[in-house]
């Protein structure tokens, strides 16, 4: 592939580069068309080691920041301790020269202490003036090599293993051991003697024992075998006793692995094999650094002006779950410590999604609280409504009510559906619930129809009585009482009485007044009883007498046939005038049903004097009448207001017993008032006490010895039932009168 | 009866027009002579004591009533005899008017023969009160006025004797002896064999 792209690049000759070149410059910003910034990375050891893959990492971030400079990072690895001597220096500064000839670098990083170190002794063969950032470089090293040149600039590196070790043994204040391992290449070495350099600055008391250049299978055999109450410290190493090859960061995952006491080192990359911890700096922080370094000198600062931190920050690191293994808690590792592998609490590592759920939770809660608060209340609402309902079912009962709702959106107008009454069915028309009101008794249809019609035009409310058939047939009176109800659509609301026995309790009152009435109509009959034989007789006896007379006329000759003729006439006229008394007898005898018709009341008053007319003569009253002439009609039972003329005539006659023959006078009058007519009865007696003017219409209240007492209560009853009144007084020339005053007929 | 003879008259008071025209029509049809009343006071002014006969009257009578003129005749002197009738039987009215004189106390309507009965009756009360009155010088006229035949049968009937005994006695017919008996109670002025008793003991026959 590479060679096919050698193939190309020498194929395509100068002049198209440059054409090419200057194409690309013109289709591409100017910011990205900047000149590539070189700058050449040198580690000292291996691609792989994790200490690089930081570096490289951290620089990478660095650089991103600023893409403006278009910084082309080239790495390149010495692979110490792998690779050293003169000939393989030699060969990489010529491999350098060649490589970068035509891409000077124009800023060198160097990292750890190797790739310093070769950068300074080939100075003068390569970049000669390109400024050098060193980084990874302990102080100690530093010093060693002071003074460098003015533009070898870089932050040191401080391996705090003192920190380390009091740290540790803060956590692990038993400890009374300090074991230290290292390797045995050139590496591992200059560890050895830095650390036995530092072990002075530990505190006293703490043995130190160093395991260096050891075999692994050894090392760890030692390591398991620790006394209790040891801490182990090591940087890894490069090689072990048996010459085997590692990088530090898998020397120390297997001592971590072998050792029986906790293991802490001066590497942030040891951080995962299973050491606790300790100060170190990290790597990628080391490459960062470098990078902003780098890109300062880029940006044309001179190194002398570089205001760089003395030391690389190395803060305690710490592996969580090496802490958990040891019982080290958490509580004591200091605020400023960086914590690995800890594992993130559900509240950290999904912090959004916790969040999320618990307000889904939330949510869901509060819906199932407000849905269970809405349930009771609902239940409390229903059974709150279902008492009610029952209370209003009780009362409903209790007063025999039923309710109603009417629907009237398509009631036809007044007299449209005359063709639906005129068949029985117009009730069907009108009402919606036909199947209640379709049994209105046929009679009441009307006047319901009118009451329901009036109350949808006037809004007032109305009270209707009617019968309805009930399932078994038989008629049964309801009351039903109600309003208008326009929203939302035009109907009636009301409620229904069953009223069937007050209205057959109003039927048998009515019945027992008529027959109350009917008895005392006998009753009084029973008092003019001489007075109607006396009717009877008269007519009879001159049918009797004519009859016989025409019987002897016959027994001569000639007969008188004028004479005889006469004679049937006056036995017919008279046969008439016994069944005219017959007949009025009748109908005062009669029981029944009032009917009401117009009625002259000047004709009522002369045919009840007929009746009376004898009685009178007998008990030497006589008798005045005052008729007034034309009187207008009035609506009455011609039965009932004879009773009462004949009731009145009755006690004027009797108040008067006492008086002489000459003073006995009745006087009848009618006259007419406004609206009403007037028919008062006048007696020439003692009149009325004031005690009496109260009682005197009660029942069974009685001056007579043999009286009832119902004769008064009678007459106003039925001044009452013809809307009328009768009332009492004493005439101021003596003697009371008592006047009956009943509506004139209206006019039709 | 002969043409002479003054028909006795019935007074008939009743308020009832129609009632007073059928009794009149019976008792005219009778032979009574008749004088209707509609009230007792109609009757009172218009009434000739000196007419023979006697008084329908009935019971129940706007104004004065029947037993009220009953009384007020009484209080004047001997009154006709008088008949009530009345439309309803009064136990106590009738008892009333019994005791003070009254002849019947009847009952309307009334049986034909029961009325025209009670009238006759009436009447022949008036007539023998009316004989009690008469003074003796008139009926001496009245028994000279009669034929020689005639005062031989009236001695031979106060005699007490029989028409056969009479006929026998005067040597003549049986009819003869009726013919003379009618004659002469006629002129005598005797409705009846009683009265005629009564005439011929006054005379001292």
């Amino acid at each position: 592939m590479l060679a096919v792209l050698d193939d190309i690049s020498r194929f395509l000759s100068a002049p198209l580069w440059l054409t090419l070149a200057c194409l690309l410059m013109m289709v591409t910003p100017p910011a990205q068309a900047a000149t590539p910034r070189n700058v050449l990375v040198l580690y000292s050891h291996g691609r792989l080691l994790p200490a690089n893959i930081e570096c490289d990492r951290g620089l990478a971030e660095a650089f991103a920041t600023r893409p403006d400079l278009a910084v082309v990072a080239s790495a390149e690895f010495l692979d110490n301790p792998r690779f050293t001597g003169e000939a393989y220096e030699r060969a990489f500064v010529s491999y350098l020269h060649e490589k970068y000839a035509a891409h000077p670098p124009e800023v060198i990083i160097t990292a750890a202490d190797e790739a310093l170190d070769f950068m300074l002794r080939h100075r003068a063969a390569l970049f000669a003036k390109v400024p050098i950032v060193h980084l990874a470089v302990s102080s100690t090293k530093l010093l060693s090599l002071s003074p460098l040149p003015p533009n070898v600039v870089g932050t040191p590196l401080v391996f705090d293993v003192v920190n380390t070790v009091e740290q540790a043994l803060r956590w692990h204040p038993a400890a009374d051991r300090l074991v230290i391992v290292t390797g045995a290449g050139p590496w591992d070495r200059v560890w050895e003697a830095r650390l036995r350099d530092k072990s002075a600055g530990l505190p006293q008391g703490l043995a130190i024992d160093f395991l260096t250049g050891l075999p692994v299978a050894g090392l760890q055999q030692r390591l398991r075998d620790l006394p209790a109450d040891s801490i182990v410290f090591t940087p890894g190493f490069f090689l072990d006793g048996d010459g085997r090859e590692f990088v530090p960061r898998d020397a120390t995952q297997l001592i971590a692995a072998a050792s029986s006491a906790p293991v802490y080192g001066p590497f942030s990359t040891l951080i995962g094999t299973g050491i606790v911890g300790g100060h170190m700096a990290s790597y990628a922080a080391m490459g960062r650094l470098g990078a902003q370094t780098a890109i300062t000198l880029l940006d044309g600062a001179s190194p002398a002006s570089l205001d760089l931190p003395a030391t690389m920050p190395a803060p305690l690191h710490v592996d969580w779950r090496q802490l958990q293994r040891w019982g080290i808690s958490p509580r004591t590792v200091p605020p400023d410590a960086i914590v690995h592998f800890k594992e993130p609490t559900l509240w950290e590592g999904y912090r959004r999604e916790v969040l999320s759920a618990i307000t889904v939770m939330l949510l869901q809660a509060g819906l199932i609280v407000a849905l269970f608060l809405e349930r009771r209340r609902r239940r409390r609402t229903a059974a709150a409504l279902t008492q009610s309902e029952e209370h209003m079912r009780l009362a409903a009962n209790a007063a025999n009510l039923s309710t109603w709702v009417l629907d009237c959106s398509a009631v036809p107008a007044a007299g449209t559906d005359t063709a639906f009454r005129q068949s029985g069915h117009g009730f069907a028309a009108l009402l919606d619930f036909r199947e209640t009101l379709a049994h209105v008794h046929p009679q009441d249809r009307d006047v319901v129809d009118k009451v329901l019609r009036d109350a949808l035009a006037t809004h007032e409310e109305f009270e209707v009585e009617y019968r309805v058939a009930a399932p078994d047939g038989e008629w049964r009176w309801q009351s039903a009482r109600g309003r208008a109800d326009l929203a939302p659509a035009p109907r009636l609301l009301g409620v229904a009485t069953d009223i069937t026995q007050r209205k057959r309790a109003d039927i048998q009152a009515e019945q027992d007044r008529n027959a109350i009435h009917h008895m005392s109509r006998v009753s009084l009959l029973g008092q003019l009883s001489a007075s109607i034989a006396h009717q009877l007789s008269q007519p009879l006896a001159s049918i009797l007498g004519n009859a016989e007379a025409a019987q002897k006329m016959l027994e001569r000759e000639p007969v008188d046939l004028s004479e005889l003729r006469e004679i049937c006439a006056d036995i017919v006229a008279e046969d008439h005038r016994a069944a005219q008394v017959i007949r009025r007898l009748g109908v005062l005898f009669k029981r029944g049903e009032p009917s009401f018709e117009p009625l002259d009341v000047n004709d009522l008053v002369r045919d009840t004097i007929e009746f009376t007319r004898t009685m009178l003569t007998s008990r030497h009253v006589t008798l005045r009448t005052q008729l007034a002439t034309a009187l207008p009609a009035v609506s009455g039972d011609r039965v009932q207001l004879q009773q009462l003329v004949l009731n009145l005539i009755v006690n004027a006659t009797d108040a008067m017993a006492d008086l002489t023959e000459a003073e006995r006078i009745l006087t009848i009058s009618t006259s007419v008032h406004a609206d009403a007519v007037s028919l008062c009865v006048a007696d020439q007696g003692p009149g009325i006490t004031t005690s009496a003017l109260g009682k005197l219409f009660e029942p069974f209240w009685t001056t007579k010895a043999n009286g009832m007492g119902m004769g008064l209560a009678i007459c106003r009853s039925i001044a009452d039932v013809h809307r009328g009144n009768l009332a009492a007084a004493n005439a101021p020339g003596g003697g009371a009168v008592f006047c009956a005053r009943l509506p004139v007929l209206a006019s039709t | 009866m002969t043409a002479d003879a003054v028909a006795p008259t019935v007074f008939l008071v009743d308020d009832d027009r129609s009632v007073l025209k059928a009794q009149a029509r019976l008792l005219r049809e009778h032979g009574f002579q008749t004088a209707l009343f509609e009230s007792a006071e109609d009757f009172l002014t218009q009434y000739d004591a000196s007419v023979p006969g006697c008084l329908v009257l009935d019971v129940n009578l706007p104004g004065l009533d029947g037993l009220a003129l009953q009384r007020r005749l009484a209080e004047v002197g001997p009154s006709l005899p008088i008949v009530f009738l009345t439309g309803v039987g009064d136990i106590p009215k009738s008892v009333q008017a019994i005791k003070a004189g009254a002849v019947d106390f009847l009952t309307k309507p009334v049986a034909g023969a029961t009325f025209l009965a009670a009238v006759r009756a009436a009447v022949a009360q008036d007539a023998l009160a009316r004989l009690a009155t008469d003074d003796d010088a008139t009926l001496r006229q009245r028994h000279a006025s009669l034929s020689a035949r005639e005062r031989e049968v009236l001695a031979g009937l106060a005699a007490g004797k029989l028409n056969k005994q009479i006929a026998g006695e005067l040597g003549i017919a049986e009819a003869t002896v009726k013919f003379h008996r009618a004659h002469l109670m006629d002129h005598m002025r005797a409705d009846t064999v009683a009265e005629l008793m009564y005439l011929a003991a006054r005379l001292k026959l």
